[in-house]
């Protein structure tokens, strides 16, 4: 029991961590700090899935979004005019559509919460060793097809972004 | 107990650092050098630039030093010398060493400096080329060992170590190491002569003492890696395990403070272009070849 | 005792600690690298190890007179600088407005050695006192100026509104000294107030009114509510600020700078400064407030940043000015160079030099003998080349002729000159490059050339000969330097920097005496940085081969005139190019003088040079010049 409660202690801790810091993003002033509180809000649920014995999406979590939340850092101050850190650029805007936006989401997230069937209880987790190898498994069998789709989108996306971010540049110029 | 232990070997393998990085510097052997430098800069002012952004100023320095500590954790010097043998230890590896670049991120904007700031830019750049070439070489050497342990990586290397079996990863992952501790010629963010330090340039006293540790750990750190991921680890003939592991990893740290002093520093445009055209190409071929070795010879 | 010291009882603990700080020197050199090479010194070997910023030094070590410009610069260098911080002087007395030497010692090595014990003995004594004093001079002050968001270009001392659109200026901090400095510098792009703020979000909501904007088109702004003229939309309600409701300077931090000790010295950290401007970042805001957001209206980029200078790669991007001199590493000592940034990319630059103009006679008379003296000791960098030319333009004007001995005893000097004059550009060039190796192994080789004699020379020829091999053969030396800093032919190009484009610009081509001793001038043709650093070191080659033809080294005596009067001119291939001196002789006195240096016109290059490079490049084709400040006249 108390080693249930140390858990629930842990997990409990990094999820408030997680929704303060994403707080944190929208209170401050400056482009820099808003990225890195984004970056420590991620790094939290991070902890959180380590808290919940799953420690390969927990350290993978961890790693990926120190090194995206930093190139946000970097495009978020050459974009939105902030290097030398401007300090006074209000994070909010489009405000009474975000805060329906938001309620409605977060309304529809706990009643998925609520209402899906999640079926029995786990009763114990495979070792960290064993779930490497059956997210392997997973990976490269039934779900390759989606993942590899996935990721060809994604990719396909940056490039067709990068591409239409150029061309009005050399319409431009002509 | 462990970790007391590992703790104390990272200080002194912390010290053998600053004290070749100085015999690479003047060719001399000076023992004391490291320790009066420290305690004098203890004993120094720690200025607090005009208007920083205190909390990233503050947290820069240990941050790198927690981030280099904590990579250290899963590195085994012995079959039983190892802080934690994680499942997920490669990939931990990474996922410390990664807060380096926050760390440096934070000091560049931290103190509101020119010199400062640009340096953590340029280290953006830097480590997020760099960083694909520690991680590509670090899956092919995971894929001979069938595992993310640590400890499965060592023994999986009995037969042959992995600087023979997969050569082409071993260089890589090399100059990564070196671009990651910006060790010098790819010492762009605390370049001297461009940027008067760079993100270093406004740390004095206690800050300074904390951040030139953390780099120090860090290099050793490396070093470490290299060590277990490509020369055997601790494994040698005739010597104990915890000898094999100090000579080798000093060995390795040697080479790579020596190339510094004896190069130019990189161009910013060709480092970069060195990563993404060469190396990240190159990192997919060795992993390729990897694969079709462990196919070939199981 | 030390009158940097830091601030404690120097008992128990705090003795040990001042004991490692006096073994471990580490020092800021003033002017620089450079001059303490050409004044044959080796700091390093002397116990101090040198560092680049000034927050990691403990020594400022001051290297012969400079100037009180420089003086300036030097004083900002100490103020940043971490107690406990001492002043070594070597070979001056006037200091001004810095405080009075620590240890003072002569300009020599033996000098520095004997200086730098004292040193060591004075901060394992006195690195910590009671009661300590804060340095203060009048460069160190921050300034208030107002300036509009919108247009940079007005600036005034009084807060109040822009003359042009109307909207209220905004504070932000310059040097006191930056007027004086550099009067030139138009405050343009640059100097943004950067706020981190650091614990106040709110402070900007207070005096805010109600106005209506269009969300289409910001630039709608009426106290009225309405539709847009532009597009009729109607207008949305926004609290307009009265955007100086705020004071930077009451928010910010300096007077918290030193957390951990008690005396309050506000000195340090806390200026903006010619030197070598950490807090060159001092930015200015460009007020997103009013443009501000309806409720429902997206804040457009494009709005906020139309008026921003644009880079060539069309991201706006607030562009910076960053100091690199007087005293940075790696260029030459003296130089004041400010670059703007635009990110990474230099979008602008302002060079000049902040050493003392050398006053020439202009219808006033000097004797022959202090006018020699001036123009020498005007180049440390060079001082035989100029006494030579000094020399040679009055033989000119006087009419004589020196016979070939003494010619060739002076080129074999000059010849000598070129060899240390382009060792101290490579170690210098080495710093720059980050290539340890070159700077120590250059810097050695430079001092002992500097008073050999023609045997010893010689004999040095082995050890010259497997430096150029060695660097030519360096890995990396040819991708960092090949295609940087490319020249096209140009008149105004000197000496090496011209012959690395194909000019055959030599003033010794056109000496019968050079001529005699075989002399061809040596060019290469791909005019960057590379061909730069080659004709040098093929010049060093060659001047051993011509001091060996001269087969003498002879320290000028310069020739009598008597009392001659007339007008004569000369030219002497300095180790920078072809310096030119007319003067006019009135019984046996100078009387006016024209003098034009290589260094005057290579500064101009800076501009073409640094433009749209990246910041590394840009410093590499700056160095590559091998400007000397001292020479150049403005």
């Amino acid at each position: 029991m108390a080693m249930i409660s140390a858990q629930t202690f842990f997990i409990s801790f990094f999820g408030l961590a997680a929704v303060w810091f994403g707080i944190v993003v929208f209170r401050t002033h400056s482009m820099m700090r808003s990225a890195l509180a984004l970056l420590f809000s991620q790094t939290a649920i991070g902890a959180m899935f380590i808290g919940m014995q799953a420690e390969f999406l927990g350290v993978l979590q961890i790693m990926m979004m120190a090194t995206e939340m930093s190139i946000m850092a970097i495009f978020m101050v050459m974009f939105m005019m902030d290097p030398g850190g401007l300090g006074k650029m209000d994070m909010t805007h489009q405000k009474r559509r975000s805060v329906i936006t938001g309620l409605v989401a977060f309304l529809a997230i706990v009643a998925v919460a609520l209402f899906t069937n999640w079926g029995t209880l786990a009763g114990s987790v495979p070792d960290s060793a064993q779930q490497i190898e059956d997210l392997g498994l997973e990976l490269m069998g039934r779900s390759m097809l989606i993942f590899e789709t996935a990721g060809l989108t994604l990719l396909t996306a940056m490039i067709a972004a990068t591409a239409v971010a150029v061309e009005p540049l050399k319409r431009n110029r002509n | 107990m462990t970790t007391a232990l590992i703790l104390l070997l990272l200080a002194v393998g912390a010290y053998l650092v600053a004290v070749i990085e100085a015999w690479t510097m003047n060719g001399r052997w000076q023992l004391a050098a490291p320790i009066t430098a420290g305690i004098a800069l203890l004993g120094r002012e720690s200025i607090v630039p005009r208007k920083p952004d205190r909390v990233f100023f503050e947290v820069a320095p240990v941050l790198l030093l927690i981030s280099a500590l904590l990579a250290a954790t899963v590195l085994p010097l012995t079959p039983g010398l190892i802080i934690t043998d994680l499942a997920t230890g490669v990939l931990f590896i990474n996922a410390a060493l990664v807060y380096v670049l926050v760390a440096l991120l934070m000091a560049g904007w931290g103190p509101n400096g020119a010199y400062a700031m640009i340096g953590g830019w340029r280290f953006l750049g830097q480590l997020i080329a760099y960083a694909m070439l520690i991680v590509m070489p670090v899956t092919a050497v995971a894929m001979r060992a069938e595992s993310l342990l640590t400890t499965q990586i060592v023994t999986s290397q009995a037969d042959l170590w992995n600087i023979l079996y997969q050569p082409l990863g071993f260089v890589l992952f090399f100059v990564a190491a070196m671009a990651l501790a910006f060790l010098p010629p790819f010492d762009l963010t605390t370049a001297t002569s461009e940027l008067a330090g760079g993100v270093e340039a406004e740390y004095s006293g206690v800050r300074l003492a904390v951040f030139r540790l953390g780099r120090l750990v860090l290099v050793i750190t490396l070093a470490a890696t290299i060590v277990v991921f490509y020369l055997g680890g601790w494994q040698g003939p005739w010597l104990p395990p915890w000898a094999w592991s100090a000579i080798k990893i000093l060995a390795v740290t040697a080479l790579m403070l020596l190339a510094g002093p004896a190069l130019p520093r990189v161009r910013e445009a060709d480092l970069l272009s060195l990563c993404w055209k060469l190396g990240i190409p190159l990192a997919l071929l060795n992993i390729f070849v990897v694969g079709l070795q462990v196919l070939v010879w199981p | 005792m030390i009158v940097g010291a830091r601030q404690g009882k120097l008992s128990g603990l705090r003795q040990l600690v001042a004991k490692a700080m006096a073994r471990d020197l580490t020092g800021f050199l003033v002017p620089g690298i450079d001059i303490a090479h050409a004044r044959g010194l080796d700091v390093e070997a002397a116990g101090v190890r040198l560092v680049a910023s000034p927050r990691h030094a403990s020594v400022l070590l001051v290297v012969g007179d400079i100037s009180p410009a420089l003086r300036n610069a030097a004083a900002v260098i100490y103020a940043q600088m971490a107690r406990p911080r001492a002043l070594l002087v070597l070979g001056t007395d006037d200091l001004s407005p810095l405080p009075s030497a620590d240890v003072t010692a002569e300009l020599s090595q033996p000098g520095l050695i004997d200086g730098i014990a004292q040193l060591r003995i004075a901060f394992a004594e006195g690195a910590f006192r009671p009661e300590v004093t804060d340095f203060d001079a009048p460069m160190l002050h921050v300034r208030v100026e107002y300036t509009c968001p919108m247009h940079p270009e007005v600036v005034q001392d009084e807060p109040g509104s822009c003359p042009k659109c109307g909207m209220t200026l905004e504070p932000r901090e310059a040097s006191a000294n930056d007027v004086d400095s550099h009067p030139h510098e138009t405050h343009d792009h640059g100097s943004h107030s950067h706020q981190h703020e650091a614990n106040d979000h709110q402070s900007m909501d207070h005096a805010a009114s109600e106005e209506y904007t269009c969300p289409m088109h910001p630039e709608v702004v009426q106290s009225e509510p309405g539709s847009c003229p532009k597009c009729g939309m109607t207008l949305e309600p926004r609290k307009a600020k009265a955007s100086k409701a705020h004071d930077h300077a009451s928010t910010d931090q300096s007077d918290m700078n030193h957390g951990d000790m008690d005396h309050g010295d506000m000195d340090h950290g806390d200026m903006d400064h010619s030197g070598m401007d950490h807090s060159g970042m001092d930015h200015g805001d460009m007020d997103h407030g009013d443009m501000d957001h309806g409720d429902d209206a997206f804040m457009s980029m494009i709005d906020v940043t139309k008026d921003l200078p644009r880079s060539s790669d069309g991201l706006p991007m607030d562009w910076i000015d960053v100091p690199f001199g007087p005293f940075f590493p790696g260029l030459p000592s003296g130089l004041l160079l400010t670059l703007t940034l635009d990110g990474d990319t230099v979008a602008g630059s302002n060079a000049g030099t902040l050493t003392d103009n050398v006053t020439l006679p202009h219808r006033s008379a000097l004797e022959p003998l202090s006018f020699v003296a001036r123009l020498s000791n005007m180049e440390p960098l060079a001082p035989l080349a100029y006494h030579f030319l000094a020399s040679q333009a009055m033989e000119n004007a006087a009419g004589i002729d020196i016979t070939t001995t003494a010619a060739h005893g002076r080129i074999g000097a000059l010849e000598r000159e070129r060899i240390t004059s382009h060792l101290g550009w490579l170690a210098l060039f080495g710093q720059q490059m980050g290539f340890d190796w070159l700077l120590r192994r250059a810097a050695t080789m430079q001092l002992k050339f500097r008073y050999a004699n023609d045997q010893q020379i010689m004999a040095l020829k082995p050890d010259l000969a497997s430096l150029i091999k060695r660097l030519r053969r360096t890995p990396l030396l040819k991708s960092r330097n090949a295609g940087i800093g490319r020249l096209a032919q140009d008149n105004a190009l000197r000496g090496p920097v011209a012959r690395a484009v194909g000019i055959d610009n030599d003033a010794r081509s056109t000496n019968p005496v050079y001529t005699a001793l075989g002399f061809k001038a040596i060019s290469r043709d791909s005019g960057d940085s590379m061909a730069r650093l080659q004709v040098r070191l093929d010049e060093l080659s060659q001047s051993l081969a011509l001091i060996d033809a001269a087969g003498t080294i002879e320290l000028p005596e310069p020739t009598a005139i008597g009392s001659a009067t007339g007008a004569g001119e000369a030219f002497v291939e300095t180790p920078r190019g072809a310096a030119h001196l007319y003067l006019t002789l009135e019984k046996g006195l100078v009387v006016t003088a024209q003098l034009e240096t290589p260094s005057t016109h290579h500064l101009t290059l800076i501009d073409t040079l640094t433009k749209q490079q990246s910041l590394g490049d840009a410093l590499l084709a700056v160095g590559s010049l091998d400007l000397s400040p001292w020479e150049i006249r403005q």
